[in-house]
Parts: C-alpha cells; sequence; structure tokens
C-alpha cells in the first residue's frame, strides 16, 4: 500500500489513501463540491465540467476538475474562489441554456441534482433569449424506463453503467455537438436485467421509471429500508409508499450484498401489493362455493376439522406445506404448528425435502464482489452447477460479470444449457441432464491426475478415491455427458489450482433421486480440491436458506437438527412442551403425491403447486381439507376449504435470510386499509390458541428472538440487533464436516421413443402471479414455449412459431416452439412458472426426464 | 310652558322628520343577502376554482405542487399519464385526482401562487355551507365546474 496523502483544501488538513480522487477527498471532510458526471461507483469520465476547483500550481492557481484529478502530497486546492464560482455559474447557465422548464411534471423534481445545484450554485438569472433546442421527449428505451432526450445532461452516467457493470453496452451518444443526444442502438431497446439501476443513477429526469410514472413525488413518500423477496441475493432497497400504497422502488447500498444496484424485477415488479384483486376476507366454502366469513368462524372450523381428521386418521394424515417465499417467523411458526400441534413432520416447501441441498450458502458474498473502490474479490475462481445467475439471481449475475472483467475472476460453468455467462472466457461443461454425478466424478479425476498437491484428508485418502473415480474415462464423459474431456481437465486444473475457488450448486443440479449422489461427489471434489469451505448450495427463492434454517423440512428440525439427535430434540421439546415425532416426515412432491389418498388434509401457506402440475391440482380436489393461507387467488386457492387472506412482505415485519446466511429486516411499510389480512404467523398463532394452546408470541420479534435461541447460527440476533444492512449468521457453525464416500452415477434409463431430455429452470421475467401483475413486466416476460436446439428442430422438422406436443411418461404439454442454438442438442427447454405452460405436467419428481416431440396441431 | 317652547320643539321634531324625510328617497345601503350578491373586492379568496385553456383542455397538469405549498394539507393530487390521441391537459401529466378538503383549507392563496401554469385559483364565492363533511371535499369534477365562474388573476 503507498503512504497516505495529506493535502490542504479550503485550508483544511485531509489525509487520504493514494490514488484518492480530489472529489471524494473532499467529501470525506465534508466540503461539497458540485458533481453530475462524476459517480462512486464509475469510472470517472470528467465531461460535465461541473466539478472544476482550483489547485495551486508552481504556475499559478490552475482550475482542475477534482472528478478526474488524484490527490498529490502537499496539494493545495481552493474550491470556493472567484474564478471557482464563476466557471460553476457558467457551466450551469450553458447546461439550463437547453434544458426543458419540465420541473413541474418531472418525476426528478425534488430529488434533482440539477435543481439542487442550480439553486445553490446557480447563476439565478437566464439571459437566454433564443428558442431552447428540440429534441425526443418521452419515449420507451425498454418496456419499463422513459427517456426525454431534452432533460438529458450527457454525464454519461447510464452509458458507463452498462458498460462497466452489465458489460451490456445498450445506450450510446448519437450526433455531435449541439445536437449531442443519448440514443438506443437502432432496433435494440435496453435489455439488460438491472437496467433500471441507471433510473437512480441518472442526475436529472431524463430517465424515469415507467412503472412508478407521476405516482409520487418525493416530498410526498415515506421511505422504509427493506429487502427485495424475488430471489434469494436479498438485495437492500427501500420503499417509498404514499396513502398506503407502495409507489416506488429503488435500490439501497449495502456493500456486502448489492453494491447499491437491484434488479429490474426487484424494482419494477411490485404492482400486486397494491393489487385491487388481493384477497380481502377468510374464505369458508359452503355449498361448494367459498364465501367471506368472520375470523373467528373460519378459525374454529379448521381448529375443528384439523382435530377431528387427527383423532380419525392419525397425525401423519395432515400435512403442511410452506414456501421459501416466507420470512423465518412464519416458515418456523408453520413447522412448529406441525409438530407442535398436529405431531407430524410432514412439512416442507417447494424445493425442500426434495433436493439434496448442503446446509451452508456462499461464505460471503463480498468474497466475489468489486466494488469501484475496494480490494479485488478474495475468490479467484467460481464453479457454477446447475444455476444460471443471469436468470436466476442477477445481482450476483452482476458481481461476477464485474470480477470477471475488472479482477481477472475465472468462471468454471457447467449447466445443461449454454448460460448466458458462458460469454466469459472460461471451460463450459454443458453436460446432458441427469449425468452430473459422471461429470463430477470426471472432474475429481482430472484433479487427481494433474500435478496439483491434494489437500489433508484428500491426500491420505487419494487411492481409494482414485478408485472410486476410475470408470470415468474419455469416453464415458464424451458419450454419457456428452461433454470434451479436455475441458473437464481444464476445469479440474483451474479449480485445483485456485487459491480460492468458490464452488455453487443450484436446486436444478440435485433435485430427485439422485440429488443425494451429486451431494456427495461435489463434497468429494471439494476436498481434493480444497475449497470444502466454500462450497455452497444456493436456493433460488427469496428466504430458501432461512426456511432450511429454520426447519421447514421433513427431515430436519430448526437448526439443521437431525431428528435422531435427542439432545438437541430434547431441548425443543421442553421448549414447545410436546413430543415431536422421530420419523422424517413426507416431502413436498410426497405430500402432494399422496394428497387425497393417505394425506387427508393439507395446510398450504404461501404455496400454489395446483398451478404447478395438473395432476397435483387433481389430487388437491379429493383432499378433505384444504386450508390456504395467500395473497390473491390462485389455482390452489380455488380448491380450498378454508382460505386465509394473508399479509405480503411490505406489510409486516419480517426476516430473511439470504443466500450467503445474512439475516435481514423487511419491515412493515405499508397498511392495507382493504383487506382484513393478518400475518401468517399470527393466523397460525390464532389457530393454536383455537385449539387450546396459547403460544408465548406477543409480537413476530418473540418469534425472531425464539428462532436466534434455537438455531445455533443465529445465536444472538434480535430484530434490533440486525439494523437496516442485516447481520450474516454464524455459516462456519453450520457447516458440517465434510465425509469422503463413493459418489456413483445412477444408470440413465432412456424410455423408448422418448430420445430427447427435458432441461427446466427459473426464469427472471416469468409472468408468474406476483411478476405478472405489473403490465409492464408482462411485456418482458419470457414468452412461453419449447426451446429446441437448431439440429433437433431440422430434424423434428419443425419451425419457430410452430406448435408442438411435448411428451413425457408422466404427461404432455402443447406449445409453440423457439428455436435457440443455446439449447443444448438432445434437450427441450421449458422454462417453470411460464403462462399457460405449467411443465410440471410433464415431471413427476424423478429426474432426468425424457421426453419426445410430436408436431402439434396446426393452423392456429 | 310658554307657546314658544311648543314651537321650538315642533321645529326640532319637523328638522329631524327632515333628516327621516330626506333619507326615505335615498337607495337603501342593506343587501337583501341570500336574494342579491354581496359584492367582494377583487383580491377576495373564495371556494377555488380549476381553470381550463381556450380550447377545453385542463390547465393543470398534476405537478402537486399546489399540494406541497398548502399549509394545511387540504389539496390532495393523483398524477397519470396523458393519452396522446385524447390528452386531458396539454402535454404528458394530468391530474387524475384532485380534491381540496374545505373543512381544512385557511384561504391563503399558497396553492394559488404555487401553480405553475395558473390552474388552481381562488374564486369569489364564499358562501360554501353544508350539510355534510363529505360535501365539504371538493372533486376535481366540481372544481372545474364552479357554480358561478368567475376567473380572476390577481396581477400580484
Ligand atoms: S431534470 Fe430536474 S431540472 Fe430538469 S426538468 Fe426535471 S426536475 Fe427540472
Ligand atoms: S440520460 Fe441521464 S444518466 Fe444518461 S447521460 Fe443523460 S443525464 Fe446522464
Ligand atoms: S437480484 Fe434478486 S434480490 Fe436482487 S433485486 Fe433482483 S430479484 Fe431482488
Ligand atoms: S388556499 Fe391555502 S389552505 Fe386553502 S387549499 Fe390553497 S394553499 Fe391550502
Ligand atoms: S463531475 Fe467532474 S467533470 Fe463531471
Amino acid at each position: 500500500m503507498a503512504e497516505p496523502i495529506t493535502l490542504t483544501i479550503d485550508d483544511r488538513q485531509v489525509t487520504v489513501p493514494a490514488g484518492t480522487l480530489l472529489v471524494d477527498a473532499a467529501a470525506a471532510v465534508q466540503i461539497e463540491i458540485p458533481i453530475f458526471c462524476s459517480h462512486p461507483k464509475l469510472d470517472p469520465v470528467g465531461c460535465c465540467r461541473m466539478c472544476m476547483v482550483e489547485v495551486e500550481t508552481p504556475r499559478g492557481p490552475r482550475l482542475m476538475t477534482a472528478c478526474t484529478t488524484p490527490v498529490a502530497q502537499g496539494m493545495v486546492v481552493h474550491t470556493n474562489t472567484e474564478s471557482v464560482r464563476s466557471v460553476q455559474e457558467a457551466n450551469l447557465a450553458f447546461i439550463l441554456a437547453n434544458h426543458p422548464l419540465d420541473c413541474p411534471i418531472c418525476d426528478k423534481g425534488g430529488e434533482c441534482p440539477l435543481q439542487d445545484q442550480t439553486l445553490r450554485f446557480g447563476p439565478g438569472v437566464s439571459h437566454l433569449v433564443e428558442p431552447k433546442r428540440l429534441a425526443k421527449k418521452h419515449y420507451l428505451i425498454s418496456e419499463t424506463i422513459v427517456l426525454d432526450q431534452e432533460r438529458c445532461i450527457l454525464c454519461w452516467r447510464c452509458i458507463r453503467y452498462l458498460e462497466e457493470w452489465e458489460d451490456k453496452p445498450q445506450l450510446g451518444l448519437f450526433q455531435r455537438g449541439n445536437d449531442t443526444v443519448i440514443d438506443t442502438f437502432p432496433g435494440q431497446p435496453v435489455d439488460a436485467k438491472t437496467s433500471g439501476n441507471i433510473i437512480d443513477i441518472c442526475p436529472v429526469g431524463a430517465l424515469t421509471s415507467r412503472v412508478a410514472r407521476f405516482d409520487f413525488r418525493p416530498w410526498q413518500v415515506t421511505r422504509t429500508p427493506s429487502i427485495c423477496v424475488h430471489c434469494s441475493v436479498g438485495c437492500n432497497l427501500r420503499l417509498d409508499s404514499r396513502t398506503h400504497t407502495l409507489r416506488r422502488i429503488v435500490g439501497r447500498e449495502n456493500m456486502a450484498v448489492n453494491d447499491q444496484w437491484i434488479c429490474d424485477k426487484g424494482r419494477f415488479a411490485y404492482a400486486w401489493v397494491n393489487s385491487p384483486e388481493r384477497l380481502r376476507y377468510p374464505l369458508l366454502r359452503r355449498d361448494g362455493r367459498l364465501v367471506p366469513v368472520q375470523w373467528r368462524e373460519a378459525l374454529e372450523y379448521v381448529a375443528e376439522r384439523l382435530h377431528t381428521l387427527r383423532e380419525e386418521h392419525g397425525p401423519d394424515a395432515i400435512g403442511f406445506i410452506g414456501s421459501a417465499k416466507l420470512s423465518n417467523e412464519a416458515a418456523y411458526t408453520l413447522q412448529r404448528f406441525a409438530r407442535q400441534m398436529i405431531g407430524t413432520n410432514n412439512v416442507d416447501h417447494r424445493d425442500g425435502g426434495d433436493v439434496a441441498a448442503w446446509p451452508v450458502g456462499i461464505p460471503a458474498l463480498a468474497h466475489l464482489m468489486k466494488p469501484q473502490y475496494g480490494p479485488d474479490p478474495q475468490v479467484d475462481t467460481v464453479f457454477l452447477l446447475g444455476v444460471d445467475p443471469s436468470e436466476e439471481l442477477p445481482i450476483l449475475d452482476l458481481h461476477l460479470k464485474r470480477s470477471v472483467r475488472r479482477a481477472g475472476m475465472r468462471l468454471v460453468l457447467a449447466h445443461p444449457r449454454r448460460i448466458e455467462l458462458t460469454r466469459y472466457r472460461g471451460p463450459y461443461l454443458g453436460y446432458r441432464p441427469g449425468t452430473e454425478v459422471a461429470l463430477l466424478n470426471g472432474l475429481v479425476k482430472a484433479v487427481l491426475e494433474s500435478d496439483a498437491e491434494l489437500p489433508g484428508e484428500a491426500r491420505e485418502r487419494a487411492e481409494e478415491l482414485a478408485q472410486w473415480v476410475a470408470p470415468v474415462d474419455d469416453a464415458l464423459l464424451q458419450e454419457l455427458c456428452g461433454v470434451d474431456p479436455d475441458t473437464v481437465r481444464e476445469a479440474g486444473h483451474l479449480l485445483a489450482r485456485s487459491r480460492q475457488a468458490l464452488i455453487v450448486y443450484g436446486p436444478l443440479a440435485a433435485r430427485g433421486p439422485q440429488g443425494p449422489a451429486v451431494r456427495q461427489a461435489l463434497v468429494n471434489l471439494a476436498a481434493v480440491t480444497g475449497h470444502f469451505e466454500r462450497l455452497a448450495y444456493v436456493g433460488l427463492e427469496a428466504n430458501s436458506q432461512g426456511v432450511r434454517d429454520v426447519g421447514l423440512l421433513p427431515h430436519r428440525l430448526p437448526g439443521h437438527l437431525p431428528l435422531d439427535q435427542t439432545d438437541g430434540v430434547r431441548r425443543l421439546e421442553e421448549l414447545w412442551g410436546a413430543a415431536i415425532p422421530t420419523a422424517p416426515g413426507l416431502t413436498y412432491s410426497q405430500m402432494l403425491a399422496a394428497a387425497g389418498d393417505t394425506l387427508k388434509a393439507l395446510y398450504i401457506v404461501g404455496a400454489d403447486p395446483a398451478s404447478e402440475r395438473p395432476a397435483w391440482a387433481e389430487n388437491l380436489e379429493k383432499l378433505d381439507l384444504l386450508v390456504v393461507h395467500e395473497l390473491v387467488e390462485t389455482a390452489t386457492v380455488e380448491r380450498a376449504h378454508v382460505v386465509f387472506p394473508a399479509l405480503g412482505w411490505a406489510e409486516h415485519d419480517g426476516t430473511f435470510t439470504n443466500l450467503e446466511g445474512r439475516v435481514q429486516r423487511a419491515p412493515k411499510a405499508v397498511t392495507n386499509p382493504h383487506t382484513r389480512a393478518a400475518p401468517d404467523w399470527m393466523i397460525l398463532d390464532h389457530l393454536a390458541s383455537h385449539m387450546d394452546v396459547d403460544w408465548p408470541y406477543a409480537d413476530v420479534r418473540a418469534i425472531t428472538g425464539e428462532i436466534a435461541q434455537v438455531v445455533p447460527s443465529y445465536r444472538g440476533l434480535t430484530w434490533d440487533a440486525l439494523g437496516d444492512q442485516g447481520v450474516q449468521g454464524d455459516v462456519d457453525a453450520a457447516r458440517p464436516r465434510p465425509k469422503l464416500a463413493p459418489a456413483t452415477q445412477p444408470p440413465l434409463d432412456p424410455e423408448p421413443g422418448h430420445p430427447l431430455v427435458l432441461v427446466t429452470g427459473t426464469v427472471l421475467y416469468d409472468g408468474g402471479n406476483l411478476v405478472g401483475r405489473t403490465p409492464q413486466m408482462r411485456a418482458v416476460a419470457f414468452p412461453t414455449g419449447a426451446g429446441l436446439h437448431p439440429e433437433d428442430a431440422a430434424t423434428l422438422d419443425v419451425a419457430p412459431g410452430d406448435r408442438v406436443r411435448v411428451v413425457s411418461p408422466h404427461g404432455s404439454l402443447e406449445l409453440p416452439v423457439h428455436v435457440d442454438d443455446r439449447v443444448r442438442p438432445g434437450t427441450v427447454w421449458i422454462p417453470e412458472g411460464l403462462a399457460d405452460a405449467p411443465v410440471g405436467a410433464l415431471l413427476d419428481g424423478i429426474y432426468p426426464v425424457p421426453v419426445r416431440v410430436e408436431p402439434g396441431k396446426s393452423g392456429e | 310652558m310658554a307657546i314658544k317652547d311648543y314651537l321650538k320643539d315642533a321645529i326640532e321634531i319637523g328638522k329631524a322628520m327632515g333628516v327621516t324625510l330626506k333619507h326615505l328617497a335615498q337607495p337603501p345601503v342593506t343587501v337583501e343577502y341570500p336574494f342579491e350578491p354581496v359584492p367582494v373586492y377583487p383580491r377576495f379568496r373564495g371556494r377555488h376554482e380549476l381553470r381550463r385553456y381556450d380550447n377545453g383542455l385542463e390547465r393543470c397538469i398534476g405537478c402537486m405542487l399546489c399540494e406541497a405549498a398548502c399549509p394545511t394539507g387540504a389539496i390532495y393530487v393523483e398524477a397519470a399519464e396523458n393519452d396522446p390521441e385524447d390528452p386531458v391537459s396539454p402535454g404528458e401529466r394530468y391530474a387524475k385526482v384532485y380534491e381540496i378538503n374545505l373543512l381544512r383549507c385557511i384561504f391563503c392563496g399558497d396553492c394559488e401562487a404555487a401553480c405553475p401554469t395558473e390552474a388552481i385559483v381562488l374564486g369569489h364565492d364564499f358562501a360554501m355551507a353544508n350539510y355534510h363533511r363529505r360535501d365539504f371535499i371538493l372533486t376535481k369534477e366540481e372544481l372545474l365546474n364552479p357554480p358561478e365562474p368567475n376567473v380572476i388573476i390577481r396581477p400580484e
């Protein structure tokens, strides 16, 4: 590190690290230098000339741009001299000469740096008599962003953001001189997944949100620091509300999570909060119809029915399904209710017990971020298996792209689809779905055969390991996995040689019966490469990590406590005052398969399995009792006997745990006066008291306290301690010891007549129940369809747009075709959650799913 | 009592009667309110009105500056985007909701001063009694169509 530098700004001594820019040095001692183009998270360009300061040089005082001049030892700087002021005035006069008088209708008005600086540093009077320049006003550069070229002051912030962070140069300067304007490139609207951030950083109202357009004035809104609940990154954001409605969402800085960026889904897809279609009253089915009733009546009914069904059929005839979108408190109370009040371990959520997850996530997001000012990321290589950050975890994607480009981070990507990140250099393993274990064993073998030194236990058991992976030879990699053996070797060597590699896998790779083998193969790989502390599982939903931590799983109690760990179980039993059953319960998919058969009642909180699989929807109809907590009407609600209206994340307090185990607060930001809805935990609490058990929760914070008591990695967390930046739990405490064991590739048994393999996954804009309520998001939603590789499309003789029938042994689905060379040959790509395409129709919990494609009905 | 005194009294009475008779011929100063209008000063600030341009477009652009200026929080505005085919006001933005709560208003005229398009003005109507609280909240409809349009712009 170079010596710190001391300089004088306006007669004040400042000491800052070498390389600091003058603007930042001045800001450190609260000396204000007006800026427009400079931004603390973007490279300096020095194009607006607003930040002029006077620097004393041997040849007399010189005006310099503070945003591009680094500090120097003994420098003497003045920010408030006659000449500086006259330059500032002249500069503002120049900017305003062509700036429209739009303030009253401009969404930036009231928080506009141009307004503020004109007031503070501007000339006060206008000398302009000539007509102003005219340019294109308010037109869409994407479905969600409005550009007004007249208001633009050509600071390049938007251009630089898209280049430096998104690596998608989608805005540029056109024309020259007085006519220069910002615009998109012909035929290419801005479609970067985090494009909305340019609205936040635009220093004027040139870029505004179409979703929040004219919905608020900055001085009217109440600002609540909160977090995003669309994915497991857990970006920090601010909810601006007025008159009981959410008016807009903007990014909030958290240097350990999202820097200050958020993705467009988090920013724009909030219309569901204010939706008039939100459920308002508890509903009870009478004569086949759901009718509004009082809370008391609905609660009494459910309490009575649960009691009777439990008496008649035993506790294991009742199941509980939560969701990874629930807060820690809601998930905790749900599993406590199941275990204490009913006495069953039938409690799970989607991608819960069905996925062979690793109990901990990424050790720290900060280890793979490259902020504008700050050290390089610690992690130098990232191995992603079955995760597509660009569609699933957009801000993780942003961090990775940035670190690859600015800090030389290497990516190793294994995904059955050529995901967007493959545009960066690095081995890409496009394996055939279902061959994950063989591929991972191949990687282990490559490491063992390389000259890399093996760490600890792996060294001692190298021979054993070599034996386990011996069957995986080049031919197998090529024929079974469909990957190039040389690329596997390259990837293996890269992981073995890297100082700190992060090994991340997602639910796609570890669902179904082969999941445990995949997890074991990953443990082996992490152990032989020496990156065991950085093996991570990332769930995709906002609280995927948290709901696992608090025990919303059929085989684990809060704190990932196994059901047979008697000491821990006894402590819980004492706390809850009830015996906890020892047999593992049914998983999510098992419960839904058994619904209406051995399972008589389901209690579903915030999940919609009926829309996921038609077979499940039928099963739900056969239940004796279906209770649902929901925000809006869903396919599952339609089949329910009792519906409790629930509050959303913006309407009550809750905590969420992101993919690095950071527990963050989502406090109440709005009150919805149109609904009688209640928080999930409160509904369960009341239900418990209708079943004659009083839970000790006065408010949600009491539950947070109890969670901190029973989950070891959350020890000591309280609502207040979390603050507005969250606190990372003790992830190391939750990490199991490595256990090396052979991982065997289960045989692929191709179904005769089903030559292709189905690949599903999550896309960011899925047009689902929440996103689809923002009309502007609907337009960018992933189009419904089945993706085919051009070769397969040619073999099948189908053209883009043709309707085809995709048939699996479990069902079929009719869809239009997309031809896409990012889809692996031999696979069909159908994302989850598309409008009118429940890909679940083709699944039954076994992975991989063989399918065939038949030409559908032609015409229409 | 002397006759002289009687005469003197009669003269006094006659004088007084003279005054009375003189005023009998003059027009009365009382205003027969509410049957007749009460004249007010030009700068009098009464019930608000929202003005239109000559072509019928509303002047209000929904900028909410009146709302911000109002010391009593009497104004509530919600803005929306104009349909270019069928605009409500010139430009991009118009007021979808515009309400003034007369029970809060102190008739200070700050809203009028804040308005960049001279859309909201205080008129001369002061008779605003009503039977229901709800009726004291003037809607945009009522503001745009005052009972007696009396549009004034003060040269302040
Ligand atoms: S960008 Fe700022 S100065 Fe320009 S019209 Fe908007 S509010 Fe006014
Ligand atoms: S649109 Fe905004 S951010 Fe982009 S150059 Fe213009 S003023 Fe700067
Ligand atoms: S990246 Fe995830 S957490 Fe962040 S804003 Fe987007 S959806 Fe929300
Ligand atoms: S006259 Fe004054 S108190 Fe009344 S609405 Fe206008 S600003 Fe508010
Ligand atoms: S802020 Fe320095 S030139 Fe723009």
